[in-house]
């Protein structure tokens, strides 16, 4: 009934036309096709993103979801052959800005400026230089922040979004600037050693050795990053730590360097103001006991950036404290050089032991005249006296006889002239000249008179503090190079030892040569203990000391000529060299002094070595002295 | 009373019923993962949707027991109900995100425009039916439907909601096309819209969602803003892979990667735990039951019939293809949900709403014997 009345009441609408029908059909089948090539497009996008960009939009997924930090390895402590601890390290808070994290970074920032005490422009300038890396990675603030801000800021988080406090090591030094200038100090990697990192192991802001044993030894002291993975939702905010991979600790190295000596050393050069090197080595292995390059660099200035005012006081300090003296520094070794001349002449067979020459004070060769440096001459010298009392003259005509290229053939023999492969950097070959070699260099003949001047150690000669040491110790010890050893052994932080060095020989006299050498120990043991000796000043109760004294010439200038040398200005005044072994029967250590501009080796250099000499040997001069009372007891008694 | 003829029950179309509430009860499962962890605050948005299934379910069981040729009559009230609800809800509407979209009901915000849809649906079907042309329609002819259709959708456009608004546009557009047009009308038509457009774009359009349309042409330039949403849609879904992360496990839901997550992503959140297969079985389904609802308005009683289930199937349709195709992004970020599966009361009911519909002119194609076969 009810429908009827619709029906009725649409009358119009219910009309029946099967053609329009018939249209709405055919229409209607279109529209399935339609919706078919919809479904199909969208099943295939399904199946290209899914199937054929499926892993690279897993990794995404994962990337999203994951926030890997790294966390660094405490790095490897530096100890002395004592293991003395050189070099450890100490926490260090840093306050840092995760920008993600902070709702009101410029508020935070106002805030912070006050509680560090630091101007805000700072801060922002910080901000500034880690603009580039992703928003949840730590921007750090300020360094080494004290106990009691860290407590404040602790106490009062919920006023500082987005600052966490991280804890980096740092490097304590434990001697102060001990060793400076081989240990090196560490920095911020720089944007061409991220480039120069082929295996990944860098990321920005992480600290790497940037001089010295600390750039050297890099590989064995940062040891490896550990990674804390954290899930984070698209807020940043992290959900659940995922995995923490503990970092491994840096490898720790122990040093041959004795720090007593080494600071012995130290003490004195900086206290009588002098610039120079100093080195100790043993004499038959070729461990150093200490290098000293003084002026030092101060190692504080470098924790956290040295700053551009303190590199470029660094810069033009005319005295170069950058400069590592004992393997970059070169200098004319001087008289020093005259042990060479005299082991040659008497291999050579030029001279024998009891070959004399008469010293009157001068010497003509062609119409030049060379001057002894005792004017009023030497008399007749033998060998032996001529080094000891390191007579001119007598080395002028044997090395005239020599000729300067069997010359350099044994300074060669004596480590002259050659990279001796230390582990240091930018270790200098110095110049032992020859006739080859001035005519590559100048293009030039050599000339006869040019000998005279090697052949007492000035001219073209040019050594390092390091050789002349070496040539030392090879004549102490019989006639052995031994490579010059600065690290003695590599452990990990749980004491397993990774790598131990021995002494390693680089080469040796002949047997003929060698023979020769004590003819030049006993003039060594003269200078020092003798009557008429260079060094009689180095001289120490109880112990037996031979060396050799060398003046280097800086310019030779007649203006200077007949000024008193404290009216010399300070820059061409001569170096003082003196090279040591002791004890002279029975030789343990080598000790090596350049004084730059100290005038004269005996008095500006000796006092050093005898320093060292008295430092290493204090427990033998103990032993010494007690015995000798003793003995003196007994005499009585 | 209305008699209910027990022959209906025999013509019941079990099976898009059956494949209905298969589509129904995999959109609940995955609006309980696209919403987890639960909020510990207020009732979880599956549990409220499935409330709203159930009041869908009901208002089904009324609908399908009148007969559908009275929706001549009703949708009279209905027409006027939602045309002044939006036009209220410009004055007392709840603002959200800059938009006013609702009406509070108490007990859930009415969103009058997506009743506006199958309101629309309804009458373009009614004056069709009631105008029949068999050589097209004049432009004169279409005043009237395209008044009908101005109105609300200048109305919604007001909120402002561009991604509705153009959802009525297509409707009508589709159910134009359907019944026939003079050729000379696709011209005018066509140039006018082109014209329409735009004007829109430089005189109408937010800035938001004039940068909608351009993170859209251009992405690289707004990584963080809406570039960044359809990314991060495309990793959820590239992400599950062949298979899926598993129920549960995605990760770009759950951490809040993949922004309105149970809302208009929600299928993203499907894709990436069910992966390819799942997602092939889902949008199967999905179209076959719209595909079986296009074949069976083929065969409606009447014209009426006939334009009601092409609008509904169309509504759904265009509907999912719009939300598919933004999810797997090849559209921008438009604001048009995924029926049944994106969450939303006003959405659901009337998803549900006009499937009672279709599932009534379906029961009745063989009635009064109007229908050929």
């Amino acid at each position: 009934m009810e429908k009827k009345l619709f029906i009725e009441d649409l009358e119009e609408i219910t009309e029946y036309d099967e053609e329009a029908v018939n249209m709405l059909k055919r229409r209607a089948m279109v529209a399935i096709g339609f919706i078919l090539l919809f479904l199909l497009i969208i099943i295939s996008r399904f199946w290209y993103l899914q199937i054929n960009l499926g892993e690279h939009y897993r990794a995404l997924a994962e990337n999203n979801r994951v926030r890997i930090r790294s966390v660094p390895p405490p790095r490897g402590h530096i100890f002395d052959r004592y293991d003395r601890e050189i070099v450890t390290n100490r926490p260090s808070f840093n306050v840092a800005l995760i920008r993600e994290d902070s709702f009101d970074i410029q508020g935070v920032l106002k805030r912070l400026s006050v509680v560090l005490d630091e101007d805000i422009e700072v801060l922002w300038e910080r901000i500034r230089r880690g603009a580039g890396t992703p928003r949840h990675f730590p921007i750090t603030l300020k360094e080494d922040v004290d106990w009691e801000t860290l407590a404040y800021l602790e106490n009062n988080k919920y006023k500082f979004s987005g600052i966490r406090i991280e804890v980096q090591p740092v490097r304590v030094y434990h001697y102060g600037d001990l060793g400076a200038n081989i240990i090196g100090y560490i920095g911020s990697i720089s944007p061409q050693e991220l480039e120069a990192d082929e295996e990944g192991v860098y990321e920005g802001g992480d600290l790497v050795g940037k001089r010295g044993l600390e750039r050297i030894r890099e590989s064995d002291l940062r040891g490896e990053k550990g990674s804390s993975s954290t899930e984070v939702n698209a807020s940043g905010f992290e959900q659940q730590q995922l995995k923490q991979e503990d970092p491994l600790p840096g490898r720790d190295i122990t040093l041959t360097i004795d720090t007593e000596l080494q600071r012995a050393a130290e003490q004195y050069l900086a206290i009588s103001d002098k610039a120079g090197a100093v080195v100790a080595m043993e004499v038959d292995s070729g461990r150093v006991l200490a290098a000293v390059s003084s002026p030092t660099i101060h190692l504080e200035e470098f924790i956290g950036g040295i700053s551009r005012k303190n590199w470029n006081a660094l810069l033009e300090n005319p005295r170069n404290p950058l400069l590592n003296k004992v393997v970059q520094g070169v200098y004319p070794p001087g008289s020093a050089y005259k042990i060479v001349t005299a082991l040659a002449g008497l291999a050579e067979g030029v001279i024998t032991e009891h070959t004399t020459f008469y010293c009157p004070g001068h010497y003509y060769f062609g119409r030049r005249l060379y001057r002894c440096w005792k004017h009023s001459g030497h008399g007749t010298v033998d060998v032996r006296r001529a080094i000891t009392e390191s007579c001119d003259v007598f080395f002028y005509q044997t090395g005239q006889r020599l000729g300067v290229d069997r010359l350099a053939a044994y300074a060669k023999k004596l480590g002259l002239g050659t990279r001796s492969g230390i582990e240091l950097e930018h270790e200098k070959a110095g110049i032992v000249p020859t006739k080859d070699w001035k005519r590559k260099r100048f293009k030039e003949k050599w000339h006869e008179g040019e000998t005279l001047s090697v052949a007492i150690g000035q001219g073209f000669n040019n050594m390092t503090p390091l050789q002349i040491c070496l040539m030392t110790m090879a004549i102490a010890n019989g006639g052995k190079i031994y490579k010059p050893q600065i690290v003695e052994m590599v452990k990990t932080a749980d004491g397993e030892i990774i790598e131990q060095l021995t002494p390693e020989l680089l080469s040796e006299l002949t047997s003929r040569e060698k023979r020769y050498l004590p003819i030049i120990e006993d003039g060594l043991y003269g200078v020092v203990q003798g009557k008429r000796g260079t060094a009689r000043n180095v001289r120490i109760e109880g112990l037996t000391v031979a060396g050799k004294t060398g003046t280097a010439q800086v310019v030779r200038l007649a203006q200077y000529k007949g000024l008193k040398e404290q009216d010399i200005p300070y820059k061409y005044r001569d170096h003082a060299w003196f090279t040591c072994y002791a004890p002279a029967d029975n030789p343990k250590i080598a000790v090596t002094v350049l004084v730059e501009h100290g005038l004269h080796g005996g008095s500006g250099a000796g006092p050093i070595a005898r320093v060292v000499l008295k430092k290493y040997f204090e427990k033998y001069l103990l032993e010494q002295a007690r015995k000798k009372a003793e003995e003196d007891q007994d005499g009585k008694a | 009373m209305i008699r209910f003829d027990r022959r209906l029950l025999a013509h019941f179309d079990w099976w898009l019923l059956i494949m209905f509430l298969l589509v129904c009860a995999m959109a609940l499962f995955n609006l309980y993962s696209a919403s987890y962890p639960p909020n510990p605050y207020g009732t979880p948005p599956y549990l409220k949707q499935l409330y709203f299934f159930l009041m869908g379910f009901a208002a089904i069981l009324v609908i399908l027991a009148v007969d559908y040729q009275e929706l001549h009559f009703w949708n009279y009230f209905f027409y006027v109900f939602v045309v002044g609800l939006l036009a209220a809800i410009l004055i007392i509407g709840k603002t959200a995100g800059g938009a006013q979209r609702w009406i509070s009901l108490g007990f859930f915000n009415l969103q009058p425009s997506e009743l506006a849809k199958l309101m629309l649906v309804i009458t373009l079907a009614s004056y069709y039916s009631r105008k029949e042309v068999t050589n097209g329609y004049t432009i004169r002819q279409l005043v009237v439907p395209i008044g009908l259709t101005l109105a609300p959708f200048v109305l919604i456009l007001l909120q402002p909601d561009l991604g509705t608004a153009l959802m009525l546009g297509i409707i009508f557009v589709s159910m134009t096309v359907f019944v026939k047009l003079r050729f000379s009308v696709y011209a005018i038509l066509g140039s006018t819209s082109i014209a329409m457009i735009f004007l829109a774009w430089e005189k109408m359009l937010k800035p938001y969602q004039k940068q909608r349309i351009q993170t859209f042409l251009d992405p690289e330039k707004d990584p963080m803003g809406h570039g960044y949403q359809i990314m991060q849609s495309k990793i959820a879904v590239g992400s599950g892979g062949r298979f899926g992360k598993g129920y549960l496990e995605g990760t770009q839901g759950h951490l809040h990667f993949l922004p309105e997550r149970h809302t208009d992503f929600a299928f993203a959140v499907w894709g990436e735990e069910w992966g390819f297969f799942g997602s092939l079985f889902f949008i199967s389904i999905y179209f076959l039951m719209l595909l079986w609802g296009l074949y069976s308005s083929a065969f409606a009683r009447d014209r009426f019939g006939m334009l009601l289930s092409f609008g509904i199937v169309m509504l759904i349709f265009w509907q999912a293809v719009i939300n598919l195709l933004m999810i797997l992004g090849f559209l921008p970020v438009v604001g048009i949900p995924l029926p049944l599966v994106s969450y939303g009361g006003s959405s659901l009911l009337t998803t549900l709403l006009a499937f009672g519909i279709l599932l009534n002119v379906r029961m009745r194609r063989f009635q009064n014997g109007q229908n050929g076969d």
